[in-house]
């Protein structure tokens, strides 16, 4: 009977060793079968680009793409370009590709082709593009070193969006907004029932009005501390201030947590909404649910004395990888798509990244027209991407909301971003 | 008679070696299973494990060893905390709110009438779409300034409700709708059960002059506890790893106050750029869920013996 | 039941029918609707737009997905089954501790988030070049759903009175065929449970599917439906029509197959 148990413990042990060995095979074949895969497609006339657009299927963006890249294909037998689509998860999605090695021939860098794609991207400043960059991107896309990571084909720019018929409607004249107290009067004339003030989607978004604000608490000085390592909590309060002062006078809408970007694009599209912070993306989005509806903006006013400003950078760019195996056919195709500037920057409703395009903004034509060209607004890069260490973005995002839905002070808020701000800062320096 | 004895015994004996030696091998059986496990689970997971000694961002190639750190960091973070308690909340809530939809249509639907199949039907059929397409349908039915909910609030003469506002309500809202989404699989679990009760048992009840609470309580309720069982693991399974419904509706928020781990998980990893310690949030999931599996599995144990 | 409560039951499951059908109810007046349609959601539409059924066929190649969903979890479900029933039948004749400290194991692969595998999983199955194929997305669906399928088997067996396999090993069969002429048969109605949950489960999978199927001609349903949502855009009417489309086979596999629904629940509950 006990050598029967023993026996059978043993052979169940070495079931189990075998079981792990067989693991072990799978996992130590990796290398191999990496190599066999890869080889497939090195010669130079047939190449199949991936091509993650970072885009929705249906957006017109994604469409114009289609079009260019079939173009592209027909003059170029042999080249595919596999275009991809993406979810909502798209960030997730190419964290998870470039932690695996697997990164996309070419891919949307969505603001971050510095920053966070960098290190996977090929520098692309000797193409012939690179020196018609709008001006105003070079601050967030060439390197100290000048290496530029990808081909903008629109730019993001926006200040306070407005619904130019609810302001008319309540006697509001955007212009004379000055400052944030001429801000607060604008918001507390439109106040009413139907109408919000100042519309935040929470959800993704409570984070964007606080970098947006930002810029005009903080001083040349006190950008300079930040640039060191020296998170200014003054200035960062004064902003929090701001925000929780709406929040307290009751201008913020009612569903602040819920909203996603949709709504908050269907309520300046309804006139449920006077003015929005957010990439200029929310103009477009506002026109796909009302393509009648008057919107505009503004610059943003200076706390600290100094000029009013307008908040751009990177929106839509493309980066060739630096693991594909068809860099050259892949930064072939980044050239064509940047003579063909004008269309794409179109198929957004946005001003051209480089400066060979032209411009068809539409409705927000005159805004841009009176801010950008004639009054020669200054334009600053995105508050976070510059003075904030990389990951602040949810800290920032978090520390709002819990201002806006009065679950912590200002003072409170502030302490909680300084924490994140020091961990961070050292975590990446 | 002493020679059948012996040979009953010779037989009983030589059926138990060939059982044994049989049996040894049958373990052979799971085999296939451990394989897939031990590629597509325990590697990926052990390999996550390491991840949590790190400060690694989640995607770059660097990454510094910062020992303990992430798993100290767990025990001091009141937002950790939070997702742990709603982890439960999702999954125990649920759980409760499904046995008390899915017995209820149960009885209601064991009956015979006109359109039972097609009610049964309407019950079943939010199981069938995936729980981000109905995260996203009841997202639309709860916006603020459109939503029918809101609506209906409207017409009858009510004020429009910002549903997801307070935090509480937030992991209520979810919790119902998990429930909605879920209670047919329940219903179909105690209907099966309720049907394989013999008619004889309430009719003897009846003659006994047992009244319909009576037989509920001594007839129904002990004869479908094998279904409890059931439909109990499932649905806490179920609530316990609850995570597009909550990404979809509330990603968290307010703050962080409606995250389960899994979706504070995905927030840290993703959002936040500290896989690190999201793989630390993963490795304490783990054991926790391990501990529970245990205590669950001595349940259930039980459970198939009394049955 | 007395008299005065069966009206009280009638009005309760009109009410739950209510709630049950109306997002479904939403999605297809949304689906039937223009984006620039902003009238009430409520409100059935004016003219039928047949756009976004158009955009969903085009654009979101739902059929590809349809097609897609069916492959993968026709194949999936069927190697839970396989798998799953060979897998319990030894953790639940043979309870040594071995066989209990793996069945403890693969119970609590029942509860491992998705996401505490994805990156290492991604990095492997890129590595085997899975990403994109259905083997690849097979492999990884069979496995998460597989501890369940061992769980319900097991807990099935163990009502099963051994008598009758011992009489088939009286009679000199051997393993196998004990297992495919005795037990497997016996296995019917929790098998028919296994589908159900595995079916439905695979059917609708999206947080490893949407990383592991990217490309539009493998993609299965839920991760194709998400392709209408990006951080630029998203287009409610598309997904809900693609939604609707993608319920339908589902649907009419329920219609056809509902007394097969209720018999393979019975497996857990019965005894």
């Amino acid at each position: 009977m006990k050598s029967g148990k023993t026996m059978r413990s043993v052979k169940t042990a070495s079931v189990v060793a075998l079981v792990g060995a067989l693991a072990l095979a799978g996992c130590s074949s990796d290398d191999g079968d990496a190599g066999s895969g890869s080889g497939e497609s090195s010669g130079s006339v047939d190449a199949t680009i991936e091509f993650q657009t970072g885009l929705a299927v249906d957006d017109t963006e994604a469409q114009a793409l289609k079009e260019l890249a079939a173009q592209y294909e027909a003059d170029h037998e042999g080249v595919t370009i596999d275009l991809v689509p993406a979810g909502e998860d798209y960030e997730a999605n190419m964290k998870v590709r470039l932690a695996a090695d697997d990164a996309p021939d070419i891919w949307n860098t969505h603001g971050w082709s510095v920053l966070r794609y960098g290190e996977f991207l090929l520098p692309l400043q000797d193409q012939p593009w690179a020196d018609d960059v709008i001006p105003s991107l070079e601050t967030t896309m060439v390197t100290a070193d000048g290496e530029i990571f990808a081909m903008p084909t629109n730019i993001d720019i926006s200040g306070i969006i407005y619904n130019a018929d609810v302001l008319k409607d309540a006697g509001v004249d955007p212009a004379g907004i000055d400052s944030w107290d001429d801000f607060a009067a604008a918001a507390d004339k439109v106040n009413s029932d139907t109408v919000s003030p100042v519309y935040i989607g929470g959800k993704p978004l409570s984070a964007a009005v606080a970098d947006r604000v930002v810029s005009g608490t903080f001083n040349d000085n006190q950008l300079t501390e930040m640039t060191d390592g020296t998170f200014v909590s003054s200035a960062y309060q004064e902003m929090l201030d701001i925000i929780h002062s709406w929040g307290e006078a009751g201008y913020i809408n009612p569903d602040y947590s819920s909203a996603s970007r949709d709504d908050m694009a269907k309520a300046l599209a309804q006139g449920q909404a006077a003015f929005e912070f957010g990439p200029s993306l929310l103009f477009d989005n506002a026109l796909s649910f009302n393509p009648d509806v008057n919107l505009g903006f503004i610059p943003m006013p200076s706390n600290t004395g100094g000029p009013k400003y307008l908040v751009g950078g990177e929106r839509t760019a493309f980066g060739v990888s630096k693991s594909s195996e068809n860099t050259e056919v892949a930064t072939d195709f980044v050239n064509f798509l940047a003579e063909n500037v004008t269309d794409l920057a179109a198929a957004s409703s946005s001003p051209p990244g480089l400066t060979t395009g032209t411009m068809d903004l539409g409705p927000i034509q005159p805004s841009f027209d009176e801010w950008v060209t004639e009054a020669n607004t200054p334009v600053v890069p995105y508050f976070d991407r510059v003075y904030l260490p990389n990951g602040s973005w949810d800290a920032m995002q978090v520390t709002t909301d819990s201002v806006i839905t009065e679950q912590a002070s200002t003072a409170d808020a502030t302490e909680q971003m300084k924490t994140t701000f020091d961990n961070l800062y050292g975590q990446t320096k | 008679m002493a020679t059948t004895r012996l040979k009953t015994t010779q037989r009983t004996r030589g059926y138990r070696a060939k059982t044994h030696r049989g049996s040894g091998l049958i373990n052979l059986l799971y085999i296939p299973a451990l394989i897939l496990f031990a590629i597509f689970m325990v590697y990926p997971l052990v390999s996550g494990i390491g991840l949590a000694f790190t400060d690694w961002n989640g995607y770059s190639a660097a990454r510094s060893f910062v020992g303990f750190d992430n798993f100290s960091r767990l025990f001091t973070d009141p937002v950790f905390g939070q997702s742990l308690v709603n982890t439960f909340i999702y999954g125990v809530g649920s759980m409760i709110l499904q046995q008390i939809f899915g017995l209820g249509l149960a009885l209601a639907l064991d009956r015979k009438f006109r359109g039972r199949t097609t009610a049964r039907a309407i019950v079943y059929l939010p199981v069938l779409v995936s729980p981000v397409i109905m995260g996203t349908m009841y997202y639309l039915l709860l916006q603020y300034n459109d939503g029918a909910f809101n609506e209906i609030v409207v017409a009858l003469g009510g004020d429009r409700v910002a549903w997801f506002a307070d935090s509480g309500n937030a992991v209520a809202i979810i919790v119902a709708i998990n429930s909605l989404q879920f209670m047919g699989i329940s219903m179909i679990i105690y209907l099966a059960g309720l049907q394989s009760i013999p008619e004889m048992y309430y009719e003897a009840a009846s003659l006994d002059g047992a009244s319909t609470w009576h037989k509920f309580r001594y007839v129904t309720v002990p004869l479908l506890q094998p279904a409890f069982a059931t439909s109990i693991v499932l649905n806490l399974i179920g609530g316990l790893k609850l995570f597009d419904i909550i990404k979809i509706l509330t990603n968290g928020g307010p703050g962080y106050s409606t995250n389960s781990v899994s979706t504070l998980i995905s927030i840290t990893y993703f959002d936040n750029q500290n896989a690190g310690y999201a793989s630390a949030m993963g490795v304490a999931l783990f054991v926790i869920i391990l501990a529970v599996t245990l205590v669950m599995n001595k349940m259930l144990g039980r459970k198939q013996l009394e049955a | 039941m007395t008299r005065i409560s069966k009206p009280l039951v009638a009005v309760g499951l009109i009410v739950v029918c209510f709630v049950q059908l109306l997002p479904f109810y939403v999605a297809f007046t949304t689906s039937l609707k223009p984006k620039t349609d902003l009238s009430s959601q409520l409100l059935p539409p004016t003219e039928f737009y047949f756009g976004n059924f158009a955009s969903a066929l085009g654009d979101g190649n739902i059929l590809r997905a349809i097609f897609n969903s069916i492959v993968v979890t026709g194949v999936s479900t069927l190697l839970v089954c396989v798998l799953g029933a060979l897998a319990a039948y030894p953790l639940a004749r043979r309870k040594t501790w071995v066989n209990k400290v793996v069945m403890v194991l693969i119970l609590s692969m029942i509860m491992v988030p998705p996401l505490s595998i994805l990156v290492p999983l991604y990095s492997m199955m890129s590595d085997f070049g899975a990403i994109n194929t259905y083997w690849g997305i097979i492999l990884v669906m069979v496995t998460t759903h597989l501890s369940l399928s061992v769980f319900l088997y097991a807990a099935f067996l163990r009502t099963i009175p051994t008598s009758l396999e011992e009489a088939a090993r009286l009679d000199g069969a051997n393993l196998f065929q004990v297992l495919f002429h005795v037990v497997f048969p016996l296995l019917k109605p929790v098998t028919a449970t296994v589908i159900i949950l595995t079916g439905i489960a695979t059917w609708n999978e999206y947080a490893l599917s949407s990383y592991i199927l990217t490309k539009p001609d493998v993609q299965t349903i839920a991760p194709a439906i998400a392709s209408f949502f990006s951080t630029q855009s998203s287009n409610l009417g598309a997904a809900a029509a693609a939604a609707l489309l993608a319920l339908a086979p589902v649907l009419i596999a329920y219609l056809f197959l509902q007394k097969w629904f209720m018999k393979g629940m019975v497996a857990g509950a019965e005894k």
